[in-house]
C-alpha cells in the first residue's frame, strides 16, 4: 500500500467541532483512505460527518475541495499525492 | 392591491394612486413594478423632446422608488422583510439604480398603508417624509441636515414614538453627493449599490420614517398556511438556511472562495489571498462576535453584532461587516487587520456608503498610488499603500466629507482611475465595482457581471452558487460551457425575488415553484413555475430596455481587461483568463437579443408593449 502525506483544512463547524485547524495524514492515496485515516484520530464521529458509506462516497452536501478544485468537478474519483491540499467545508453559503 | 404614494418634491405635493392589478400580474410588485414605472417616466421625457441620456442623475428628473412587494410584511412569507429602491439613473454609473435592503423598513412602510412611495423632483430645503398611519406629510429636516445615519434613525424614531417605527436615510455621504452612498434604514442595513443616497441627498430628502398598524392582505389564507408551513420547514431543515447561515452569516464564504482561488487580492492582481483565514468568517466568530440579527420575519438571521474591544479603532455593538465588506474593505486592499475592516466598515454604515464600491475605490487608489500615478501632492499624506489598515480607516472617513484625497475616492473607482490615466485598473463593469468573485476562477459570474443591467452586481445572478456551492447543483467552476443558461435562468428568478420582495437567501432552499405557490397563495392569481419565471424575465427584458435608452448595449456587456487577457497567475484557476464572447454569444441568443439589445420579437413574446 502506498503511503501518502497530505495536508487537511478544516472550516467553520468542523474546525469548531473536532478543535482543529489542520492536519497531516499519512493514507494510501485514496480519498476514502485518507478520510479512514484521519477519523482515526479525530473519532469515528468525523468518518459519518464527511462519508457516506452507503453510497460510498463523500456526503454529496460538503464541498471537499483537493489543491482547491471540488472533487465532483474532478469526478469524484480522486488519487491523492504527496503534498496534496484537501480542504472541507460543511454545506454553507452567503453572497 | 395597495396604494403607491408619490411625492412632488419641488412643488412640496403627495398623491396617492392604487396599485394596478394589471400591471402587478405583469410585473409583480417590488423591483419589476418599479422597474414598469421607471419606463413610463423615460417614455413621457422622450415625448417632451428630451434624450433620456439627457437625464442629470443627480437632478430633479431622476425618479427614486421604494418599492415593496406581494410578500412583504406577511408573517409566515419565507424572508420577507426586505424593500427594493430603483432609480432612472445612477449617479454612479449612469445606469438604471437598483438596490435591495432588509432590517424593517419594507414591511413597516405596508404597515403604514403605502405599498410603494415615489420620489419626483427635489426640495429647496432639507425635508423629510413622514408615513404614519396612512398620513403622510413633508417636514423640515434642516436640524438633521448633517447628522449621521445612527443619529437620524434614533431622532426620527422618538420623534413618532410608539412601536414598529423604521427610518430610512442617508448621512454625510449622500449629503454630499458621494457617488457610492447608500440609503441606510434601521441603523445598519443598506440599500447599497448604485449610489441611490446621493440620489436622495441631491433631492435634500435626508429621511423616510415609517410606522402604522395595518395587517397585510392574503388572498387564500387557508392555502397560505400550509404552503408557508412546508416553506419553512424546508429552511429550517436546510443546512444552508438552517444551520450555515444562522450560525457564521455570510462571512463563512472567506475561506471557501479563496480555497477555489477566486478571492480577488490587492486590487485583483490575483485571487488568492495568504491572509484569508485572519480575515475569514470563522475568525469573526471567535474572535468579534456579540450576536445575531435578523431582518423583519426571517428565520435564518445572517445579521452579525459584532464588538473590536480595545485598541485603535474600538468599536462597541456595532454590525456586521458581511462576506463583500470583508473581501472590498481587507482583502481588495489587502488589508488583514479584522479589527480595522470591522472599524471601517461602521464607518461605512454610520456615513452612509456602499462597503463594496468604498473598498475597491481604495483598492483602485492603492493601485494607482503604488505605480507612481497619483501626484503626492493630490494624496495630502495619505499613505494609500496595499495592506496599510490606518489609510483604510482614513480614507473611508475622508470621502464621506471630500476631505483632502477624498474628493476623488468619492468618484468611484471608474472616474477616480480615469482622472489618473489609467481606467484599466478600475475593476467595475459599466462603472460598478465588482463584488467578491474573480470570474477567472468561476466564468458564470463572469457573464453574470458583464450582463447585469445595474453594471458589475452578483445579486443580479448568483451563479457562484451552482458553480462553487453546489446549490441547486454543481457544475465546474473552470469552464464556460453551459454558463449561459445558468446566468439568464439566475437573472430571470433573481428578478422573481426582487419583486416578490424577498430575501436572495431563502432560494439556497426554495426554487421557482416554492415561488409561483406562495405567491398564488397571497395574490389569489394561480401561478405555476413557468408563469413566474416568465415575468422574471419579462421584467429583465424591460430594464434592459432601459439601460438601452440610457445609452448601454453589448460593447457595456463586458469586464475589465485584467479578467479577459491577464491570466490567474497561481491557485486551482492558474492560468485562467474569462472566455467572455464565446458565453456572451450563447447568451445573447438565449435572451433573444442583438449586440445587447432585446429583439421586436422577444418583446412581442414577452407581451411587453413600448
Ligand atoms: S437571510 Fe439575512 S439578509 Fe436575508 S432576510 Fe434574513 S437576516 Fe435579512
Amino acid at each position: 500500500m502506498s503511503c501518502v502525506l497530505v495536508k487537511v483544512l478544516f472550516f467553520a463547524t468542523f474546525r469548531k467541532k473536532y478543535g482543529v485547524k489542520e492536519l497531516t495524514v499519512n493514507c494510501d492515496g485514496t480519498v476514502k483512505g485518507l478520510i479512514e485515516s484521519a477519523s482515526k484520530i479525530l473519532g469515528e464521529d468525523f468518518l459519518n460527518d464527511v462519508y457516506d458509506r452507503e453510497r460510498e462516497k463523500v456526503r454529496d452536501d460538503l464541498i471537499f475541495a483537493v489543491n482547491g478544485r471540488n472533487i465532483k468537478d474532478l469526478g469524484g474519483d480522486v488519487k491523492l499525492k504527496d503534498q496534496d491540499v484537501v480542504s472541507i467545508f460543511p454545506p454553507l453559503a452567503g453572497g | 392591491m395597495g396604494n403607491i404614494l408619490k411625492v412632488d418634491l419641488t412643488t412640496g405635493t403627495l398623491r396617492s394612486e392604487p396599485i394596478s392589478e394589471d400591471i402587478a400580474k405583469k410585473y409583480l410588485g417590488g423591483k419589476g413594478y418599479a422597474v414598469y414605472l421607471l419606463y413610463n417616466y423615460l417614455k413621457e421625457y422622450e415625448s417632451k423632446g428630451f434624450s433620456p441620456t439627457d437625464i442629470n442623475p443627480l437632478g430633479p428628473e431622476n425618479v427614486l422608488i421604494f418599492a415593496t412587494g406581494p410578500g412583504t410584511g406577511i408573517p409566515g412569507f419565507p424572508c420577507s422583510g426586505r424593500y427594493h429602491v430603483m432609480a432612472l439613473r445612477s449617479p454612479l454609473t449612469g445606469s438604471i439604480g437598483s438596490a435591495n435592503s432588509g432590517g424593517e423598513w419594507g414591511p413597516f412602510l405596508k404597515f403604514s398603508g403605502y405599498d410603494m412611495v415615489v420620489i419626483e423632483g427635489a426640495s429647496e430645503d432639507p425635508v423629510y417624509l413622514s408615513i404614519v398611519d396612512g398620513s403622510a406629510e413633508l417636514r423640515s429636516a434642516s436640524d438633521l441636515w448633517g447628522k449621521n445615519v445612527f443619529d437620524t434613525c434614533r431622532i426620527l424614531s422618538r420623534r413618532v414614538g410608539g412601536k414598529n417605527i423604521s427610518v430610512a436615510c442617508i448621512g454625510p455621504a449622500g449629503e454630499n453627493l458621494v457617488r457610492m452612498a447608500c440609503i441606510m434604514n434601521d441603523e445598519h442595513r443598506a440599500a447599497g449599490r448604485t449610489g441611490l443616497g446621493a440620489v436622495m441627498g441631491s433631492k435634500n430628502l435626508k429621511a423616510i420614517v415609517v410606522s402604522g398598524k395595518k395587517e397585510v392582505p392574503v388572498a387564500n389564507r387557508d392555502v397560505f398556511r400550509e404552503v408557508s408551513r412546508r416553506c419553512l420547514e424546508t429552511m429550517r431543515k436546510n443546512r444552508v438556511t438552517g444551520e450555515g447561515l444562522p450560525t457564521y452569516g455570510t462571512s463563512i464564504l472567506i475561506n471557501v472562495i479563496n480555497t477555489a482561488g477566486g478571492l480577488p487580492y490587492k486590487n485583483w492582481q490575483t485571487g488568492v489571498n495568504p491572509y484569508a483565514d485572519k480575515i475569514s468568517g470563522e475568525t469573526l466568530a471567535e474572535t468579534y462576535l456579540t450576536g445575531r440579527r435578523a431582518c423583519w420575519g426571517c428565520t435564518i438571521g445572517c445579521g452579525r453584532v459584532t464588538s473590536v474591544s480595545s485598541g485603535p479603532f474600538q468599536i462597541i455593538g456595532t454590525e456586521g461587516p458581511e462576506y463583500e465588506s470583508i473581501w472590498a474593505l481587507g482583502g481588495s486592499t489587502g488589508v488583514k487587520d479584522l479589527d480595522a475592516i470591522v472599524k471601517a466598515n461602521h464607518y461605512c454604515d454610520e456615513f452612509g456608503m456602499d462597503p463594496i464600491s468604498m473598498g475597491s475605490t481604495i483598492a483602485a487608489a492603492m493601485e494607482l498610488n503604488e505605480r507612481g500615478y497619483i501626484p503626492k501632492e493630490d494624496l495630502q499624506g495619505l499613505d494609500l499603500k496595499f495592506g496599510n489598515s490606518t489609510a483604510l480607516v482614513e480614507a473611508v472617513w475622508r470621502t464621506a466629507y471630500k476631505a483632502g484625497f477624498g474628493k476623488y475616492l468619492a468618484l468611484g473607482s471608474k472616474k477616480l482611475c480615469e482622472i489618473y490615466g489609467h481606467p484599466e485598473i478600475s475593476m467595475s463593469v459599466k462603472g460598478l465595482e465588482m463584488p467578491a468573485y474573480d470570474p477567472r476562477a468561476m466564468k458564470g459570474i463572469g457573464l453574470t457581471y458583464a450582463t447585469a443591467n445595474r453594471g458589475g452586481c452578483h445579486v443580479t445572478g448568483y451563479t457562484v452558487s451552482a458553480e462553487i456551492l453546489g446549490i441547486p447543483e454543481k457544475i465546474d467552476p473552470l469552464t464556460p460551457e453551459g454558463k449561459a443558461k445558468w446566468a439568464k435562468l439566475f437573472q430571470d428568478f433573481t428578478c422573481v425575488v426582487n419583486s416578490t420582495v424577498n430575501c436572495l437567501f431563502s432560494t439556497f432552499a426554495l426554487g421557482a415553484k416554492d415561488y409561483a405557490e406562495l405567491l398564488s397563495a397571497v395574490t389569489g392569481w394561480s401561478l405555476s413555475e413557468d408563469d413566474v419565471l416568465r415575468i422574471g424575465e419579462r421584467i429583465y427584458n424591460l430594464e434592459r430596455v432601459i439601460i438601452n435608452k440610457l445609452g448601454f448595449d453589448g460593447k457595456d456587456d463586458t469586464l475589465p481587461k485584467r479578467l479577459l487577457e491577464e491570466p490567474m497567475p497561481e491557485g486551482p484557476a492558474k492560468g485562467h483568463i474569462v472566455e467572455l464572447e464565446k458565453m456572451k454569444e450563447e447568451y445573447y441568443r438565449l435572451r433573444g437579443w442583438v449586440n445587447g439589445v432585446p429583439t421586436a420579437e422577444k418583446l412581442k413574446e414577452l407581451e411587453i408593449e413600448i
